[in-house]
């Protein structure tokens, strides 16, 4: 217990109540969960992931590396929550982390114990890399799982979130990211332009390091100006506010990515800004120092203990000591003194601090120590008193120990402007050695960098800047910006830092707290070779925490740079890449979640298979049925049935999902004879081609029926995973290749519900249903067109067949074709029609051969299916010129098969490789692939269709399907990939 | 996001367009000699820098574009019909 209540700060009167661990606490509006903690006296808040240190508040902002919690139970759960950016709200559930049974009694806390007693043990620098090596087979049965267990952070929920999360696309002119100061005035002075003005901050209070400062009398008009301010930028229309939207990423075209928690409905908000111009105010994070037990809780940034104490109302604890390199700090023991909590020391590592600030300590009585550093932060769990020692000129060594008591230590080793987007518009930022920490050197173009965020931290000179930065931009998108008031007060951001990067003498000392990264695992890192920066963080897994190197990457790459004697500019900074924070998945996702994840198309008549009892399976977008299942049969029996009924009698399918493209213009037919390997300039008008597309490059692309309506008019029909490409293909080569083609291309998908209707009786049952068209052979032959006009749908039928039986396609009017599915159906009542779903579809054209896209993945020749003959000789057409490469007309290639499997009732697996051996091992020489396979009850056998090398020559041998992963390996006998009617009589009679 | 400006449909995000290929490239005659195709579908260059290339506006009208785009830094500084060509920059 140390921190306390203490003053109103700027919060709300309302009491809240919350729980940590079950334990109820109480807070006031505006209070974080990491003020409320504070304020309830808790001190250890969670244990840290690799060592199981106790672990406390260390910060009040997105740089929180210390108090990470669980906000909610069950779904609602949120892991690894910054307790500092984590508002309490009414009867908020708060959870420890990474600790067993409690923060404060932890049974895994024996790993740092293990880390102090032996060097370069269990955890330290790159173990992922070198621990549990072997036996290997230890690794998923204990390593992994101690591992897990031991190390670790917050548990992601088991069950779906509940939330509901959105996406928002906004464009602007000025987006101002941050909003303190010098945002809150560029966003001001931009608005007065009239221009579309964006504002992003991620804290719930606009202000930055304004509220720092204490909410006195003296301060009253600072803070009257804050508030002016962000009154001013609410009431204009062309401002929008973002307040708890962390902007994390900036990307290319100017467009910046955040995440937005909002209160109500939704949990957050994606949003995405485009934005024409950029004014990066995101202003800067304090610096830890690197001392002994530097992560001990009550070890806390001193901006931090000052912001808990003004704006929160917390004293961090009862006796606050201070521990600092540069200026800044000193205000933090003034303001605790003067709010009259006890400050037992200030400990500058600095020789003189300047005679104002030893003044300002000899007036209040506190007592200052000048180069002098803390060694080490000591106490059971938290701070309860340091060790300090004065530090050699040199600076490489201490001596003259002694104890001062405290229960807060308030630390500053200086100041990092945050330059993440700025960074990631492309530039490198640039050591500054006047501030000891990076600044954006060259401006990413429609960027300006200002205040704090540049280096800048005098209050008035940020803001300057940022007026400056904001009418630039104004005046580069032809608007003037607007003078706005400058701040009532100012301060001076002189910090006079004299760099410490680590303090010389033992102990544990962390460089980054989150990820349990010591300033020995730095030095370890160097004497191993992992020098760069780069290498340095992927090894120690520095900066990789959800403060996203905030704190630790200044220091770690300074000691770097220490250990190679090279300059901190030389050593460089790591790459900033988005997000710097954590978002959460759910933003991304938006609502496309569950059912909406992608886009379900149905065909006209789904209503209609679903009352027939179909079971549906996805295909590409479209819901499509399976099969259709009578009383207790398994999808084996439905299918078998559907397929031997079809070749029997009669069967109707859904083949709405097939692509369908009209080509249109004098140059129809010369533009099919280019895309397709075989003539179409020849087709009869009412008649229908099959036709096969082949890639630049040779391979077969796509195949379909082709009809002509007229001289320039016709009817593509394409695959049904390929409708998309093939249009998009089409297009291309019209605009692209041959603008001279006289030639209109549509996709006419949706215009027509598609059935195939298939079987012996299928001309019997359309003759019953469309009584006006004659379906006589003579009149309707194979590969036939017709049209028609039924109830008022209009009619194209194809007599075509991909199931080998007589059959034709009907395609209906969309908005009819429940209606002509159901004529079809009602006629074929009498020839006992079945429907029948894409199992059957398969099974009927595997028997008889024919490839679908399991087929033509992208790797086949024409020669590969048997269609090099279909190619034409007296044209040219796409593909031509290379598809007679040497590889691609090579002998043993591999080449459509049937299989047979030699025992009927074994299945083939897809996917099985095709062996000579009948046990074959890896090793094994892999001549072919399965690439479909069905039961035929044609030929009471399981038959496949493969692709087997040299295949054509070697019907009649016997191979076997291995199927290793499972174990499998069934024996086959190669066969001509024509199962059924071979000599293709049954589609013509 | 990389924002292309359609000459039909006006500035649009990427995420509205395809990708389609280099468009500096010249497809061979019809007769042209194999080693020739073969140069032209497989040999390709990844230049640094402006490129001009092939895009499709697949969610929008579906019209097909030349686009100039800087591959370091993903500007658009040209958008066109593909029969049109930048005017040469210096």
């Amino acid at each position: 217990m140390s921190g306390f209540r203490h003053g109103a700060g700027r919060l709300g009167d309302a009491q809240l109540n919350f729980t940590f661990d079950g334990k109820p606490m109480l807070a006031r509006t505006g209070d974080t969960v990491a003020s409320a903690l504070l304020a309830n006296g808790v001190e250890v808040v969670g244990r840290s992931f690799k060592y199981h240190r106790p672990r406390g508040v260390t910060s009040s902002g997105p740089e929180e590396a210390g108090a990470l919690v669980t906000i909610g139970a069950g779904g609602k759960a949120d892991p690894n929550a910054r307790a500092t950016m984590e508002p309490v709200t009414q009867g908020l559930e708060v959870f420890s982390q990474n600790c067993f049974p409690s923060p404060k009694f932890d049974l895994m806390s024996v790993n740092g114990l293990a880390g102090a007693i032996l060097p370069g043990s269990l955890f330290s620098a790159g173990f992922y890399y070198k621990t549990f090596m072997w036996p290997a087979a230890l690794w998923y049965k204990f390593y992994e799982p101690s591992i897990r267990a031991a190390a670790g952070m917050g548990v992601p929920p088991k069950v779906a979130d509940p939330d509901i999360y959105d996406r928002i696309q906004m464009f602007c002119d000025v987006a101002v990211v941050g909003g303190g100061s010098a945002g809150l005035s560029a966003a001001l002075s931009a608005s007065q332009s009239g221009l579309r003005v964006v504002i992003f901050d991620e804290h719930n209070d606009l202000g930055g390091q304004l509220l720092n400062e204490a909410n006195s009398d003296a301060n009253a008009d600072l803070e009257q100006w804050r508030k002016d301010t962000i009154a001013a930028l609410e009431s204009a229309e062309n401002v929008t506010v973002l307040a708890r939207a962390v902007c994390w990423g900036r990307f290319d075209g100017n467009m910046l990515a955040a995440h937005q928690s909002v209160d109500g409905k939704v949990r957050q908000n994606y949003i995405k800004v485009q934005a024409k111009k950029i004014i990066i105010a995101a202003g800067a994070i304090e610096r830890p120092l690197v001392f002994g037990n530097n992560d001990k809780p009550n070890v806390m940034l001193a901006s931090a203990a000052r912001r808990m104490l003004n704006h929160y109302g917390t004293a961090t604890g009862k006796m606050l000591a201070v521990f600092t390199n540069n200026d800044s700090a000193y205000q933090t023991a003034f303001d605790y003194s003067d709010a009259g909590i006890q400050v037992s020391a200030v400990v500058d590592s600095r020789q003189y601090p300047g005679q104002a600030l030893v003044d300002g300590c000899k007036s209040r009585g506190i007592t200052l120590h000048t180069q002098a550093v803390v060694t080490e932060a000591k106490g059971w769990q938290a701070v309860r008193s340091i060790e300090i020692a004065d530090l050699a000129a040199n600076g490489q060594s201490v001596r003259n120990r002694r104890r001062v008591a405290c229960d807060v230590l308030a630390h500053s080793g200086g100041w990092t402007p945050q330059v993440q987007m700025a960074a990631h518009g492309g530039k490198p930022p640039v050591y500054d050695k006047n501030i000891a920490a990076f600044v954006v050197g060259d401006q990413a173009p429609d960027t300006y960098s200002v205040g704090a965020a540049e280096g800048e931290n005098g209050l008035l000179a940020g803001v300057s800047q940022a007026i400056d930065a904001a009418k630039a931009a104004c005046e580069e998108l032809g608007a003037t910006a607007g003078s706005v008031t400058a701040p009532p007060q100012d301060r001076d951001g002189a910090t006079n830092i004299v760099p410490l990067w680590c303090v010389p003498a033992k102990g544990k000392q962390l460089v980054d707290i989150q990820h349990d990264v010591t300033a020995a695992d730095v030095v370890q890192s160097h004497s191993e070779g992992f020098v760069s920066v780069e290498h340095l963080k992927r090894y120690t897994t520095l900066g990789m925490a959800n403060d996203q190197g905030r704190t630790s990457n200044v220091n770690a790459l300074a000691i770097m740079a220490q250990c190679r004697g090279v300059s901190i500019a030389e050593a460089g900074t790591t790459r900033f890449r988005a997000p710097i924070a954590p978002v959460s998945m759910g933003g991304f996702a938006g609502r496309e979640i569950g059912k909406h994840f992608k886009p379900v198309r149905r065909t006209p008549m789904q209503e209609w298979h679903e009352k027939a009892g179909a079971v549906f399976v996805q295909a590409g977008m479209y819901m499509r049925p399976q099969y259709y299942p009578q009383a207790s049969e398994t999808i084996d029996d439905a299918y078998e049935r559907e397929t031997a009924h079809v070749r029997q009698k009669v069967g109707i399918c859904d083949v709405t999902s097939l692509g369908k493209i009209e080509i249109v213009g004098p140059d129809a037919a010369e533009f099919l004879d280019r895309v397709y390997i075989n003539m179409f300039s020849t087709l009869k008008i009412g008649k229908a081609r099959y036709g096969v597309m082949l890639r630049e490059d040779g391979i077969v692309y796509d195949d379909g029926t082709t009809s002509r309506f007229a001289e320039d008019r016709f009817f593509m029909t394409t695959t049904t995973a390929k409708a998309g490409p093939v249009m998009a293909y089409l297009e291309r080569c019209l605009e692209i290749d041959w603008p001279e083609l006289k030639v209109r291309v549509s996709s006419v998908s949706e215009r027509w519900g598609a059935m195939a209707v298939a079987g012996p009786d299928s001309r019997a049952t359309l003759s019953a249903a469309f009584p006006s068209v004659d379906f006589s052979n003579e009149a309707f032959p194979f590969m036939g067109v017709v049209h028609a006009e039924h109830n008022g749908a209009k009619l194209v039928i194809l007599r075509i067949s991909f199931s080998g039986e007589m059959a034709y396609e009907v395609y209906a009017t969309s908005e009819h074709a429940t209606d002509i599915w159901q004529t079809v159906v009602d006629a074929g009542q009498a020839y006992d029609i079945v429907p029948y779903g894409l199992e059957t579809l398969g099974a009927l054209r595997i028997e008889k051969g024919h490839v679908t896209g399991a087929e033509l993945d992208g790797r086949v020749t024409l020669g590969d299916v048997h269609m090099d003959g279909m190619a034409s000789k007296k044209k040219w057409f796409v593909g031509k010129n290379l598809k007679e490469r040497e590889g691609m007309v090579h002998p043993n290639r591999p080449q459509l098969v049937g299989l047979k499997s030699v025992d009927p009732r074994t299945p083939i697996s897809t996917g099985s490789i095709l062996v000579t051996e009948a046990n074959a091992t890896a090793g094994a020489d892999k001549q072919g692939w399965v690439s479909s396979m069905t039961y035929s009850p044609e030929l009471g056998n399981f038959i496949a269709l493969g692709f087997l090398r040299g295949g054509k020559d070697r019907i009649g041998e016997r191979i076997y399907a291995a199927y290793p992963v499972k174990g499998k390996n069934v024996e086959v006998e190669v066969v001509s990939n024509h199962f059924v009617d071979p000599t293709n009589d049954r589609v013509k009679g | 996001m990389i924002r292309i400006n359609c000459p039909y449909c006006g500035e649009r995000e990427h995420s509205e367009f395809t990708y389609g290929e280099d468009a500096t490239r010249t497809t061979p005659d019809n007769d042209a000699p194999m080693e020739e195709w073969n140069k032209f579908v497989y040999e390709r260059d990844n230049p640094a820098g402006e490129h001009i290339e092939y895009w499709h506006h697949a969610f929008g009208c579906r019209a097909w574009l030349k686009v100039q785009r800087n591959t370091i830094t993903h500007d658009i500084s040209w958008v066109g019909l593909p029969h049109e060509n930048p005017e040469a920059t210096s």
